[in-house]
C-alpha cells in the first residue's frame, strides 16, 4: 500500500490548467461570478483571521503571567467599541449577502433558448437524453461549447445530485419531481460530473464525464449517436452493447464472475439457456422455458428481466434492480441479448472489455 | 432548598369538581358540533373547505379551554402562559416557513408520478 | 467576614462526593448531580473512543483512491456510525450533560439540580440510546448517513436493516437531551441562592441556559420526525416517500429544523466554557459580560430561523433560499461579538499558558476559521459550488469537533482538579494540546482545499488528483489521535498517582472554587456568598498549597 501512495504522490503531476489554490479550473460563464464572490469572502476572511490571531498572539506574549499574584485592571467593557464590532461586521455581511444573492439569481435563471437535456439519476448511473436528436447517453454527456445548456433532471429511485465542479453548478435530483440547472461551457474539454447526494452503496462510483465539443461538430456527433445502432447488423450489436449500454449495468453486474448487487453477467447466457436459475419464489427457470410455457425462448426471459426485473428475483439477491421500461429501444434490448450470447468474445478472463465499439480489439 | 421566591408556589390549586365536569360537558358538546358540521356539504355555497375551517376553529376553541382550565393556565403565573403562547408562535414559524417552501416548488412536482401508489391500485384492480 | 482558615475547618477533606457512599449501586442509582455528571463523562468519553475508531478507519481507508481498507458498504456504514455516534452520543450531551451536570449546580450555589430523579433517568436514557445503536449495528447496520435522508432510509431494499433501531436510539437520546435541558432551565430559574442575580451568573451558565432552551424547543421536532420515519418505513405510509406521493424535501425541513439548532446545542455551552477559561486563566474581568451573555441568547434564537441553509441545492425554492441566506448571516454577528470580547479580555490580562488556557486559545483560533468559513457556506452562489463537498465536511468539523469538542476537553482540564481532586501532569497536558491542535488543523484544513477543488463528501473512492490531500489529512488525524491517547493516559494516571489538588488551583472566582476539591456530598457545608465572579483581585497565591486563597484584607463579597 505504501508503494502505491508514494507512487501516486510522485506521479501526481498537476495538469496545465489547474485552477487556483482554492478552486479548480473554471469552464463556464457562471464560474467567473462565483469565483469573484469566493475571492471577495476570502480576502475578508484573511483580514479578520489575521486580526484575531495577531491580537491573540501579541496579547499572550505581552501580558503573560509573570507572578501568580498579578492583578489586572483592564477595562471591563466599552460600549462604543462593542457596538463598533457589532455593526461593522453587520454591514459587511449585508454586502456579502447581496453579492451572493445576485450571483445566485443569475445561476438559477436560465436564459432563453437553452439546449435542453433530460437527465435521469438511477442507482448508480446517469442517463442523458437529447430530445432534439433522440439520442441517449449513459455515463457521459456531450454538450456544445458557448451555448447555454439546461439540464432537466429527475430520479428513478432515491435522491442524487449533479455537481460539475469546473462549471460551479450543483442541483439535487429528486424522484417524482423535476429540478433543473443550466450552464454555458466556455472551453472545449472533458469535465468531471459527480453525484454528490448520498445514494447508497456505489454512490462514489456514480460519475459521468461531460464532453464539451465545438458547436460545428455538435450536430453531426449527436445525429451519429442517435442512430448508430439503427443500421447495425446483428453481428455488430454485441460490441455496441458492451461499450454503450453495459455502463448502466456495471455497478451491479460484473463481467468477471464475482457477484455484486446483482448476479454476474459472466456465463449468464449459459445458465439461462438451460434454465439453470433458481428464484426466491422457489421456482426454477427451467420450468418456464420450452414449449407452451410462460417464456418459451430464453431470450424472452432476459427481455422480461430488463423491462420488469421485480417479476423474478434470483436466489441470493435482493431484487434492487430498477425497470428499464421506456429507456431502451427494442433494438437496444436485442443488442443486450446478443451481448450476453457473445460475452466470451468481448471480454477476457478477468472481465476486462476487449473490443471497441466498432468491433476492433482494444489496446 | 434556597428558592428566591417562595410565595408563588401554587401547586394544589383546588378547582371544584362540578366546574371541571361542566368544562368536560362543554368539550363533549363541541365534539358533537364538529361531527354535526362534517355532515354538511359546503360545495353548495362554493366554499368547499368550509368544513375543515369550522372543524379547526372548534378544535382551537377546545384546545384553549383544555389549556386554560384542565391545565390550570387560567390560575397560573402569567409567565407560564407567556411560555405557552411563545411555543405556539414557534410552531407557527416552523410550519409557515416549511409550507411556504413546499408551496413554492409545487409546480415542479410531476403529477401522477407515484409508482408505489400506481402499483397498489393495479393490484387492487386485479384482485377485483 | 469569613476568613479562609475558618472555611478550611468547616470543610473536611475526608468526606467528599466520591467516597460518601460506596458500591456500584450507589453510583448507578445515585441522585447526586456530581456523580451523574461523572458517569456521563466516562460514558461519553468511551463513546468518543468508539466514534474516533470509526473516524480513523475512514481516514485510513481514504489513503488510496480505490479505498484501502473497506468495501463500499462497509465504508458507508463507517461514516454513518461515526457521524451518528459523534453527534447523538458524544457532542450533543458532552458539555451540558457531563460538565454541565457536574458544574452547573455548584457554580449556581445550589445543592443539586431541580429534579435529581429526572437527571438520573436522562442518564439511563442515554445508556438505552447507546444500546439501541449497538442493536442497530448487530441487526444489519446502518448506511443512511446520520441524516437519514428519505427516500433512501425508507427503502428497505437498498438501505441496511439496522435503520429502525438506530432511529429509535436517536429518538431516545432526544428525550435524554430534553430532560437535561428542562432540568437546567428550572434549576437556573428556581434554585439561584440569594445574591445570585441573572447578571452575576458566570457566563458558562448563560451558555448552558441558552442551550437548554434549544434542547427543550427543538428536540421534540426531531422526535416527531424520527417517529414519522419509523412509521413510514414499517407500514409504508406516504409522508416522505415520493413513490407514495410524499415529499423528501419536507423531511429535510423537519430534520434540519432540529439539527441546525443542534449545532448550537453543541457550540453554545463550549463557548460558555471558553468564556470561563479565558477569564480565569488570564485573571482578568471578562470584557463585555452583557454582550457575551445576550449573544448566547441571540444565537439560540437566530439558530431556529436558519435551518434552510442546509438545503440551498436540495430543491428548496429560490424565494426561501434567499430568506434563509439572509437570516443565516445574522448568526455571524453574535459569534463575532464573542470572539472580539474574548480577545479584549486577554488585553492587559495576566495570561497563564497552562493546558486549559491553551485549549481556550485553540478554540479561538479554530472557531475563527470555522466561523469565517461559514460565510462561504451562507452565501448563496458560493454554497451552490461548495455544498455536499469536503469544504462542508471541513467547515462543520472545525465548528463541531475543533470548537465544541476542544472546548469540552478544555473544560475537562479546567475542572479536572475539582472533579477528581487530583492534578494532572501539566507538561504532558500542554504537549498533548499542541499535538491535538496541530493534528486537527492538518487534518481538516486540507479538506477545505480538496472540497472547494471538487471532492464530494461521503465518497468511498475518489479521483486520483485528490490523493495528496487525503494522505496529508490522514497524517494529521494520526497526530491528533496520538494527542488524544496521551491525554487519556496522563488523565488516568493522575487519578491514581496525581498530586492532590488544592481548593482553587487556577484562581477561579466562581462558586465551585469555594468548595473543596473534590466537592463534599452536599456541595456547600454552608451557603456560599455570591460576588462578582470575574473579580480576581480578591485572590492571593498560596505557595504552600499551590493554589489561591482569599486575600486577607479583601472585603468579602455579599457584605
Amino acid at each position: 500500500m505504501i508503494e502505491t501512495i508514494l507512487y501516486s504522490l510522485l506521479s501526481n503531476v498537476p495538469p496545465t490548467d489547474n485552477g487556483t489554490f482554492w478552486l479548480p479550473r473554471s469552464a463556464s460563464t457562471v464560474a467567473e461570478n462565483i469565483d469573484f464572490t469566493f475571492e471577495l469572502i476570502n480576502w475578508i476572511c484573511y483580514f479578520f483571521f489575521a486580526v484575531i490571531v495577531v491580537a491573540m498572539v501579541l496579547f499572550c506574549i505581552k501580558y503573560r503571567r509573570k507572578s501568580p499574584n498579578m492583578t489586572c485592571d483592564g477595562p471591563t467593557h466599552n460600549t462604543a467599541l462593542e457596538l463598533t464590532w457589532t455593526i461593522a461586521p453587520l454591514l459587511l455581511v449585508v454586502v456579502i449577502f447581496t453579492v451572493g444573492m445576485r450571483g445566485y439569481l443569475d445561476l438559477r435563471e436560465a436564459p432563453e433558448g437553452c439546449y435542453e437535456v433530460q437527465v435521469t439519476g438511477q442507482k448508480w448511473s446517469w442517463t442523458f437524453n437529447h430530445p432534439e436528436f433522440g439520442a441517449t447517453q449513459v455515463g457521459e454527456l456531450t454538450v456544445p461549447v458557448g451555448k447555454p445548456v439546461r439540464l432537466l433532471m429527475t430520479s428513478n429511485d432515491v435522491l442524487h445530485s449533479v455537481w460539475i465542479p469546473d462549471f460551479r453548478v450543483k442541483m439535487d435530483v429528486i424522484p417524482g419531481r423535476y429540478t433543473s440547472l443550466w450552464f454555458e461551457a466556455t472551453k472545449v474539454g472533458d469535465y468531471q460530473l459527480n453525484c454528490t447526494e448520498y445514494c447508497g452503496k456505489d454512490h462514489s462510483k456514480m460519475l459521468a464525464k461531460v464532453h464539451v465539443i465545438p458547436v460545428d461538430e455538435f450536430d453531426a456527433t449527436m445525429i451519429k449517436l442517435a442512430s448508430e445502432y439503427e443500421d447495425m447488423s446483428r453481428a455488430e450489436l454485441p460490441a455496441y452493447a458492451i461499450n454503450r449500454l453495459y455502463n448502466r449495468c456495471v455497478s451491479c453486474h460484473s463481467l468477471d464472475g464475482s457477484s455484486g448487487t446483482g448476479p454476474s453477467f459472466n456465463g449468464l447466457w449459459d445458465r439461462v439457456k438451460v434454465g439453470q436459475v433458481k428464484f426466491t419464489s422457489g421456482e426454477a427457470l427451467s420450468s418456464l422455458l420450452g414449449d407452451a410455457t410462460e417464456y418459451g425462448e430464453p431470450e424472452n426471459y432476459i427481455r422480461e428481466s430488463i423491462l420488469n426485473p421485480q417479476k423474478h428475483i434470483v436466489q441470493g439477491y435482493l431484487g434492487s434492480m430498477p425497470s428499464f421500461q421506456g429507456q431502451l429501444k427494442e433494438k437496444q434490448i436485442t443488442a443486450m441479448i446478443e451481448m450476453f450470447k457473445h460475452l466470451d468474445e468481448l471480454t477476457d478472463a478477468n472481465g476486462n472489455i476487449t473490443v471497441n465499439k466498432d468491433g476492433t480489439p482494444t489496446e | 432548598m434556597s428558592n428566591t421566591d417562595h410565595n408563588h408556589i401554587e401547586v394544589g390549586h383546588a378547582v371544584p369538581i362540578k366546574f371541571l365536569t361542566a368544562i368536560c360537558c362543554l368539550l363533549l358538546f363541541l365534539t358533537a358540533v364538529t361531527v354535526w358540521v362534517s355532515r354538511y356539504d359546503f360545495n353548495e355555497i362554493n366554499i368547499a373547505e368550509m368544513g375543515i375551517i369550522m372543524a379547526l376553529f372548534v378544535a382551537t376553541v377546545k384546545a384553549t379551554i383544555v389549556g386554560l382550565y384542565f391545565m390550570h393556565l387560567r390560575w397560573d403565573r402569567p409567565f407560564i402562559g407567556f411560555i405557552f403562547i411563545g411555543s405556539i408562535l414557534f410552531v407557527v414559524l416552523f410550519i409557515s416557513l416549511a409550507l411556504t417552501d413546499t408551496m413554492e416548488y409545487q409546480p415542479e412536482i410531476i403529477p401522477g408520478d407515484t409508482p408505489a401508489v400506481t402499483a397498489a391500485m393495479d393490484k387492487l384492480k386485479e384482485s377485483r | 467576614m469569613i476568613t479562609t482558615e475558618a472555611k478550611h475547618d468547616n470543610l473536611s477533606m475526608s468526606d467528599n462526593y466520591l467516597n460518601h457512599t460506596k458500591g456500584i449501586k450507589s453510583w448507578l442509582f445515585t441522585l447526586d448531580h456530581k456523580r451523574i455528571g461523572m458517569m456521563y463523562l466516562i460514558c461519553i468519553l468511551l463513546a468518543f473512543l468508539l466514534g474516533g475508531i470509526f473516524a480513523m478507519l475512514i481516514r485510513f481507508h481514504l489513503l488510496t483512491p480505490d479505498g484501502a481498507l473497506m468495501t463500499q458498504d462497509q465504508y458507508n456504514q463507517a461514516f454513518t456510525v461515526h457521524g451518528a455516534v459523534m453527534v447523538f452520543l458524544v457532542i450533543i450531551p458532552a458539555v451540558p450533560a457531563a460538565l454541565g451536570n457536574f458544574v452547573l449546580p455548584i457554580m449556581l450555589g445550589a445543592k443539586d439540580v431541580a429534579f435529581p430523579r429526572l437527571n438520573l433517568f436522562s442518564w439511563w436514557l442515554w445508556i438505552l440510546g447507546l444500546v439501541f445503536f449497538l442493536i442497530s449495528l448487530g441487526t444489519g447496520g446502518v448506511d443512511t448517513g446520520w441524516t437519514f435522508y428519505t427516500p433512501y432510509s425508507i427503502d428497505k431494499a437498498s438501505s441496511m436493516g439496522g435503520v429502525i433501531p438506530a432511529l429509535i436510539g436517536a429518538f431516545v437520546l432526544g428525550f435524554s437531551s430534553i430532560f437535561t435541558g428542562m432540568n437546567f432551565i428550572v434549576t437556573i430559574h428556581r434554585l439561584r441562592p440569594v445574591g445570585m442575580t441573572w447578571f452575576r451568573m458566570p457566563l458558562f451558565l448563560w451558555g448552558t441556559y441558552a442551550t437548554a432552551i434549544i434542547q427543550v424547543l427543538a428536540t421534540p421536532v426531531i422526535g416527531i420526525t424520527l417517529l414519522l420515519l419509523i412509521v413510514e418505513r414499517s407500514f409504508g405510509i406516504g409522508i416522505f416517500d415520493p413513490a407514495l406521493g410524499g415529499d423528501p424535501v419536507l423531511y429535510q425541513h423537519f430534520f434540519w429544523f432540529y439539527s441546525h439548532p443542534a449545532v448550537y446545542i453543541m457550540i453554545l455551552p463550549a463557548m460558555g466554557i471558553v468564556s470561563e477559561l479565558i477569564a480565569v486563566h488570564s485573571h482578568r474581568h471578562i470584557f463585555g459580560y452583557k454582550f457575551i451573555a445576550y449573544s448566547s441568547i441571540a444565537i439560540a434564537m437566530f439558530g431556529f430561523l436558519v435551518w434552510g441553509h442546509h438545503m440551498f441545492t436540495s430543491g428548496q425554492s429560490q424565494l426561501v433560499n434567499i430568506i434563509f441566506s439572509l437570516i443565516t448571516f445574522s448568526v455571524s454577528i453574535p459569534s463575532a461579538i464573542k470572539v472580539f470580547n474574548w480577545l479584549a479580555t486577554l488585553y492587559k490580562g495576566s495570561i497563564s499558558l497552562n493546558t486549559p488556557m491553551l485549549y481556550g486559545l485553540s478554540f479561538i483560533f479554530i472557531f475563527g476559521i470555522g466561523g469565517l468559513t461559514g460565510l462561504y457556506c451562507a452565501t448563496l452562489n458560493t454554497d451552490v459550488h461548495l455544498h455536499d463537498s469536503y469544504f462542508i465536511v471541513a467547515h462543520f468539523h472545525y465548528v463541531m469537533m475543533g470548537s465544541a469538542l476542544i472546548g469540552f476537553i478544555g473544560g475537562i482540564h479546567h475542572w479536572w482538579p475539582k472533579m477528581t481532586g487530583k492534578m494532572y501532569n501539566e507538561a504532558w497536558g500542554r504537549f498533548a494540546c499542541v499535538l491535538v491542535f496541530v493534528g486537527f488543523n492538518v487534518t481538516f484544513f486540507t479538506q477545505f482545499m480538496m472540497g472547494s477543488r471538487g471532492m464530494p463528501r461521503r465518497y468511498a473512492t475518489y479521483q486520483p488528483e485528490f490523493q495528496t490531500y487525503h494522505v496529508i489529512s490522514t497524517i494529521g488525524s494520526t497526530i491528533m489521535a496520538l494527542g488524544f491517547v496521551i491525554t487519556a493516559i496522563y488523565l488516568l494516571h493522575s487519578v491514581f498517582k496525581g498530586k492532590k489538588a488544592p481548593r482553587n488551583p487556577w484562581g477561579g472566582r466562581s462558586l465551585e472554587w469555594q468548595c473543596s476539591s473534590p466537592p463534599p456530598w452536599d456541595n456547600f457545608a454552608e451557603q456560599p456568598e455570591v460576588g462578582d465572579c470575574y473579580d480576581f483581585s480578591v485572590l492571593v497565591w498560596n505557595e504552600e498549597e499551590q493554589g489561591y486563597d482569599w486575600r486577607k484584607d479583601a472585603v468579602h463579597p455579599g457584605e
